[in-house]
Protein backbone atom coordinates (compact mmCIF):
# COMPACT_ATOMS: atom_id res chain seq x y z
CA UNK A 1 0.00 0.00 0.00
CA UNK A 2 2.77 2.10 0.60
CA UNK A 3 4.63 3.77 -2.48
CA UNK A 4 7.93 2.51 -2.77
CA UNK A 5 9.42 5.04 -5.34
CA UNK A 6 11.06 8.06 -3.10
CA UNK A 7 9.88 11.09 -4.30
CA UNK A 8 11.94 13.29 -6.42
CA UNK A 9 11.32 17.06 -5.50
CA UNK A 10 9.11 18.59 -3.07
CA UNK A 11 6.19 19.03 -5.12
CA UNK A 12 5.93 15.42 -6.05
CA UNK A 13 6.32 14.64 -2.32
CA UNK A 14 3.79 17.18 -1.44
CA UNK A 15 1.67 15.79 -4.09
CA UNK A 16 2.11 12.35 -2.56
CA UNK A 17 1.25 13.27 0.63
CA UNK A 18 -2.21 15.10 -0.73
CA UNK A 19 -3.22 11.53 -1.79
CA UNK A 20 -2.15 10.17 1.77
CA UNK A 21 -4.45 12.44 3.43
CA UNK A 22 -7.75 11.84 0.97
CA UNK A 23 -7.59 8.22 1.62
CA UNK A 24 -7.24 8.88 4.90
CA UNK A 25 -10.04 11.03 5.44
CA UNK A 26 -12.07 8.37 3.78
CA UNK A 27 -11.39 5.71 5.82
CA UNK A 28 -11.75 7.50 8.89
CA UNK A 29 -15.65 7.20 7.15
CA UNK A 30 -15.61 3.70 7.97
CA UNK A 31 -13.96 3.62 10.89
CA UNK A 32 -15.99 6.50 12.70
CA UNK A 33 -19.07 4.59 12.39
CA UNK A 34 -17.64 1.05 13.85
CA UNK A 35 -16.85 3.36 17.28
CA UNK A 36 -18.56 4.42 20.18
CA UNK A 37 -18.22 7.50 22.60
CA UNK A 38 -14.39 8.95 23.55
CA UNK A 39 -12.90 6.37 20.71
CA UNK A 40 -16.12 7.74 17.75
CA UNK A 41 -14.84 11.61 19.09
CA UNK A 42 -11.13 10.64 18.61
CA UNK A 43 -11.77 9.67 14.86
CA UNK A 44 -13.74 12.55 14.10
CA UNK A 45 -10.60 14.50 15.54
CA UNK A 46 -8.36 12.91 13.58
CA UNK A 47 -10.56 13.03 10.38
CA UNK A 48 -10.44 16.53 10.85
CA UNK A 49 -6.89 17.15 11.12
CA UNK A 50 -6.40 15.20 8.20
CA UNK A 51 -8.29 17.56 6.66
CA UNK A 52 -6.59 20.63 7.42
CA UNK A 53 -3.22 18.95 6.17
CA UNK A 54 -5.84 18.45 3.22
CA UNK A 55 -6.83 21.70 2.52
CA UNK A 56 -3.23 23.36 3.63
CA UNK A 57 -1.65 20.83 0.75
CA UNK A 58 -4.10 21.77 -1.92
CA UNK A 59 -3.87 25.63 -1.09
CA UNK A 60 -0.10 25.13 -1.36
CA UNK A 61 0.20 23.03 -4.78
CA UNK A 62 -2.30 25.30 -6.13
CA UNK A 63 -0.20 28.48 -5.35
CA UNK A 64 2.62 26.68 -6.54
CA UNK A 65 0.87 26.27 -10.07
CA UNK A 66 2.19 22.64 -9.68
CA UNK A 67 -0.21 19.32 -10.33
CA UNK A 68 -2.76 19.32 -7.72
CA UNK A 69 -4.14 15.57 -7.34
CA UNK A 70 -7.64 14.97 -7.32
CA UNK A 71 -9.43 13.39 -4.75
CA UNK A 72 -11.64 10.05 -5.61
CA UNK A 73 -15.22 9.25 -4.87
CA UNK A 74 -13.82 6.01 -2.69
CA UNK A 75 -10.48 3.94 -2.13
CA UNK A 76 -9.81 0.28 -1.42
CA UNK A 77 -9.71 -0.68 2.38
CA UNK A 78 -7.41 -3.30 2.92
CA UNK A 79 -10.03 -5.58 5.08
CA UNK A 80 -13.60 -5.11 5.69
CA UNK A 81 -14.24 -2.55 8.54
CA UNK A 82 -17.48 -4.56 10.21
CA UNK A 83 -16.48 -4.52 13.68
CA UNK A 84 -14.70 -2.25 16.42
CA UNK A 85 -11.55 -4.08 16.48
CA UNK A 86 -11.35 -3.61 12.90
CA UNK A 87 -11.60 0.24 13.26
CA UNK A 88 -8.78 0.34 15.54
CA UNK A 89 -6.64 -2.13 13.54
CA UNK A 90 -7.20 0.31 10.22
CA UNK A 91 -7.10 3.66 12.15
CA UNK A 92 -3.13 2.48 13.26
CA UNK A 93 -2.49 1.29 10.04
CA UNK A 94 -3.64 4.40 8.31
CA UNK A 95 -1.67 6.61 10.57
CA UNK A 96 1.33 4.56 10.20
CA UNK A 97 0.42 4.77 6.24
CA UNK A 98 0.19 8.39 5.96
CA UNK A 99 3.23 9.10 8.43
CA UNK A 100 5.54 7.43 5.45
CA UNK A 101 4.48 9.59 3.03
CA UNK A 102 5.23 12.92 5.04
CA UNK A 103 8.36 11.20 6.37
CA UNK A 104 9.26 10.83 2.42
CA UNK A 105 8.71 14.21 1.75
CA UNK A 106 11.39 15.37 4.44
CA UNK A 107 14.78 14.58 2.84
CA UNK A 108 13.40 16.94 -0.93
CA UNK A 109 12.15 19.61 1.52
CA UNK A 110 13.82 22.20 3.19
CA UNK A 111 12.81 25.31 5.99
CA UNK A 112 9.01 25.63 6.41
CA UNK A 113 8.13 22.64 4.16
CA UNK A 114 10.35 20.44 6.13
CA UNK A 115 8.82 21.31 9.18
CA UNK A 116 5.26 21.11 8.58
CA UNK A 117 6.16 17.67 7.19
CA UNK A 118 7.66 16.60 10.32
CA UNK A 119 5.03 18.15 12.23
CA UNK A 120 2.59 16.19 9.94
CA UNK A 121 4.85 12.73 10.46
CA UNK A 122 4.98 13.56 14.35
CA UNK A 123 1.07 13.61 14.34
CA UNK A 124 0.28 10.43 12.49
CA UNK A 125 2.44 8.89 15.19
CA UNK A 126 1.09 10.19 18.00
CA UNK A 127 -2.40 9.85 17.10
CA UNK A 128 -1.27 6.33 15.94
CA UNK A 129 -0.08 5.62 19.45
CA UNK A 130 -3.19 6.67 20.75
CA UNK A 131 -5.22 3.89 18.51
CA UNK A 132 -2.72 1.33 19.77
CA UNK A 133 -3.82 2.32 23.31
CA UNK A 134 -7.39 2.31 22.63
CA UNK A 135 -7.14 -1.26 21.03
CA UNK A 136 -4.91 -2.53 24.22
CA UNK A 137 -2.14 -3.33 21.24
CA UNK A 138 1.63 -3.70 23.34
CA UNK A 139 3.54 -1.93 22.40
CA UNK A 140 2.71 1.14 22.14
CA UNK A 141 5.07 2.66 20.03
CA UNK A 142 7.15 2.02 17.34
CA UNK A 143 11.29 3.02 16.85
CA UNK A 144 11.55 4.49 13.73
CA UNK A 145 7.58 5.75 13.06
CA UNK A 146 7.13 6.53 9.24
CA UNK A 147 10.25 3.90 7.90
CA UNK A 148 8.98 1.50 5.69
CA UNK A 149 9.06 -2.17 6.66
CA UNK B 1 49.82 -5.05 -24.21
CA UNK B 2 49.33 -1.57 -24.83
CA UNK B 3 46.62 -1.19 -22.71
CA UNK B 4 47.97 -2.68 -19.95
CA UNK B 5 51.13 -0.57 -20.41
CA UNK B 6 48.83 2.87 -20.33
CA UNK B 7 47.45 2.09 -16.76
CA UNK B 8 50.53 0.72 -15.05
CA UNK B 9 52.13 3.94 -16.22
CA UNK B 10 48.60 6.11 -15.23
CA UNK B 11 48.95 4.34 -12.06
CA UNK B 12 52.27 4.62 -11.01
CA UNK B 13 51.62 8.34 -11.78
CA UNK B 14 49.14 8.92 -9.36
CA UNK B 15 50.37 6.92 -6.42
CA UNK B 16 53.31 8.86 -4.85
CA UNK B 17 53.30 6.27 -1.78
CA UNK B 18 55.76 8.39 0.32
CA UNK B 19 53.57 11.19 0.45
CA UNK B 20 50.78 9.45 1.06
CA UNK B 21 52.39 7.48 4.06
CA UNK B 22 53.08 10.99 5.68
CA UNK B 23 49.63 12.47 5.13
CA UNK B 24 48.13 9.45 7.14
CA UNK B 25 50.55 10.00 10.15
CA UNK B 26 49.88 13.99 10.41
CA UNK B 27 46.24 13.85 9.35
CA UNK B 28 44.08 15.22 12.08
CA UNK B 29 41.46 14.19 14.25
CA UNK B 30 37.64 14.55 12.42
CA UNK B 31 35.79 17.51 13.65
CA UNK B 32 33.19 16.85 15.93
CA UNK B 33 29.63 15.53 14.03
CA UNK B 34 27.07 17.67 14.45
CA UNK B 35 25.09 14.67 15.59
CA UNK B 36 27.42 13.53 18.28
CA UNK B 37 25.12 15.46 21.28
CA UNK B 38 21.96 13.65 19.60
CA UNK B 39 23.52 10.40 19.90
CA UNK B 40 24.49 10.89 23.41
CA UNK B 41 21.16 12.39 24.12
CA UNK B 42 19.92 8.78 22.99
CA UNK B 43 21.89 6.51 25.15
CA UNK B 44 20.91 8.77 27.66
CA UNK B 45 17.24 8.47 27.31
CA UNK B 46 17.98 4.73 26.86
CA UNK B 47 19.75 4.54 30.25
CA UNK B 48 17.38 6.78 32.53
CA UNK B 49 14.31 4.43 30.96
CA UNK B 50 16.44 1.15 31.90
CA UNK B 51 17.33 2.94 35.70
CA UNK B 52 12.97 3.70 35.91
CA UNK B 53 12.51 0.05 35.71
CA UNK B 54 15.15 -0.95 37.93
CA UNK B 55 13.73 1.20 40.34
CA UNK B 56 10.26 0.48 39.59
CA UNK B 57 9.59 -2.88 37.94
CA UNK B 58 6.05 -2.82 37.53
CA UNK B 59 6.83 -0.20 35.02
CA UNK B 60 8.81 -2.74 32.54
CA UNK B 61 5.85 -3.53 30.20
CA UNK B 62 6.15 0.36 29.64
CA UNK B 63 9.35 1.78 29.86
CA UNK B 64 11.01 -1.32 28.23
CA UNK B 65 9.82 -1.00 24.76
CA UNK B 66 10.97 2.47 24.80
CA UNK B 67 14.33 2.13 26.04
CA UNK B 68 14.50 -0.76 23.26
CA UNK B 69 13.51 2.18 20.86
CA UNK B 70 16.52 4.96 22.60
CA UNK B 71 19.23 2.35 21.93
CA UNK B 72 17.98 2.16 18.07
CA UNK B 73 18.29 5.36 17.89
CA UNK B 74 21.68 5.56 19.48
CA UNK B 75 23.09 3.06 17.05
CA UNK B 76 21.10 4.65 13.71
CA UNK B 77 22.42 7.90 14.28
CA UNK B 78 25.97 6.53 14.98
CA UNK B 79 25.32 4.81 11.56
CA UNK B 80 24.84 8.03 10.21
CA UNK B 81 27.69 9.65 12.08
CA UNK B 82 30.21 6.79 10.27
CA UNK B 83 32.23 6.34 13.27
CA UNK B 84 31.77 4.41 16.12
CA UNK B 85 30.98 5.60 19.68
CA UNK B 86 33.99 7.90 20.53
CA UNK B 87 36.30 6.38 23.61
CA UNK B 88 36.16 9.35 25.55
CA UNK B 89 32.35 9.62 25.76
CA UNK B 90 30.66 9.00 29.76
CA UNK B 91 28.95 5.92 30.82
CA UNK B 92 24.90 7.21 31.15
CA UNK B 93 23.36 6.76 33.85
CA UNK B 94 24.97 6.35 36.70
CA UNK B 95 22.82 8.56 38.90
CA UNK B 96 19.67 6.28 40.27
CA UNK B 97 15.89 8.08 39.99
CA UNK B 98 14.72 9.56 42.92
CA UNK B 99 10.81 9.72 44.24
CA UNK B 100 7.85 7.85 43.76
CA UNK B 101 6.09 6.36 40.43
CA UNK B 102 4.64 9.58 39.63
CA UNK B 103 7.68 11.75 39.93
CA UNK B 104 9.78 9.04 37.61
CA UNK B 105 7.59 9.61 34.60
CA UNK B 106 6.90 13.15 35.27
CA UNK B 107 11.19 13.19 35.08
CA UNK B 108 11.04 11.02 31.96
CA UNK B 109 8.33 12.48 30.26
CA UNK B 110 9.95 16.15 30.36
CA UNK B 111 13.39 14.35 29.44
CA UNK B 112 11.36 13.07 26.22
CA UNK B 113 10.07 16.15 25.74
CA UNK B 114 13.74 18.05 25.40
CA UNK B 115 14.32 15.46 23.31
CA UNK B 116 11.64 15.67 21.46
CA UNK B 117 12.79 19.30 20.46
CA UNK B 118 16.70 18.20 20.01
CA UNK B 119 15.54 15.89 17.11
CA UNK B 120 13.44 18.60 15.50
CA UNK B 121 15.68 20.96 15.84
CA UNK B 122 18.37 18.00 13.96
CA UNK B 123 15.76 17.20 11.29
CA UNK B 124 15.44 21.17 10.33
CA UNK B 125 19.05 21.60 10.16
CA UNK B 126 20.33 18.04 8.41
CA UNK B 127 20.64 17.24 5.07
CA UNK B 128 19.04 15.16 3.02
CA UNK B 129 20.19 11.92 3.37
CA UNK B 130 19.89 12.52 7.48
CA UNK B 131 16.45 14.12 7.36
CA UNK B 132 14.46 11.03 7.46
CA UNK B 133 16.02 9.27 10.44
CA UNK B 134 16.05 12.47 12.30
CA UNK B 135 12.48 12.80 11.85
CA UNK B 136 11.43 9.51 12.28
CA UNK B 137 13.28 9.80 16.08
CA UNK B 138 11.73 13.67 16.41
CA UNK B 139 8.22 11.58 15.82
CA UNK B 140 9.49 8.41 18.05
CA UNK B 141 9.98 10.71 20.89
CA UNK B 142 6.77 12.41 20.91
CA UNK B 143 5.20 9.14 20.94
CA UNK B 144 6.74 8.10 24.11
CA UNK B 145 5.61 11.50 25.77
CA UNK B 146 2.20 10.48 25.14
CA UNK B 147 2.73 6.89 26.39
CA UNK B 148 4.29 8.37 29.83
CA UNK B 149 1.22 10.61 29.95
Amino acid sequence: MIRRQAPADPAQALAAALTAEYAAIFAYGPIGVRLTDAARRDARAAEAAHRARRDALVLQLSAGGGQVPADRAGYALPYPVTDRAAALRLAVEIEERTAAFWRAALPVTTGADRTRALNALTDCAVRATRWRRTARMSPLTIAFPGRPA
Amino acid sequence: MLRAGALLTAGGATLPLTGCDLLDRDEPAPPPDPLEPLAGEARELAARHRAAVAADPGLADRLTPIADAHAAHAEEIQRLIGRPVPSGSPAPGASGPAGDRDELLAGLRAAEQRGRESAAKACAAAPAERAAVLGSIAAARATHVEVLK
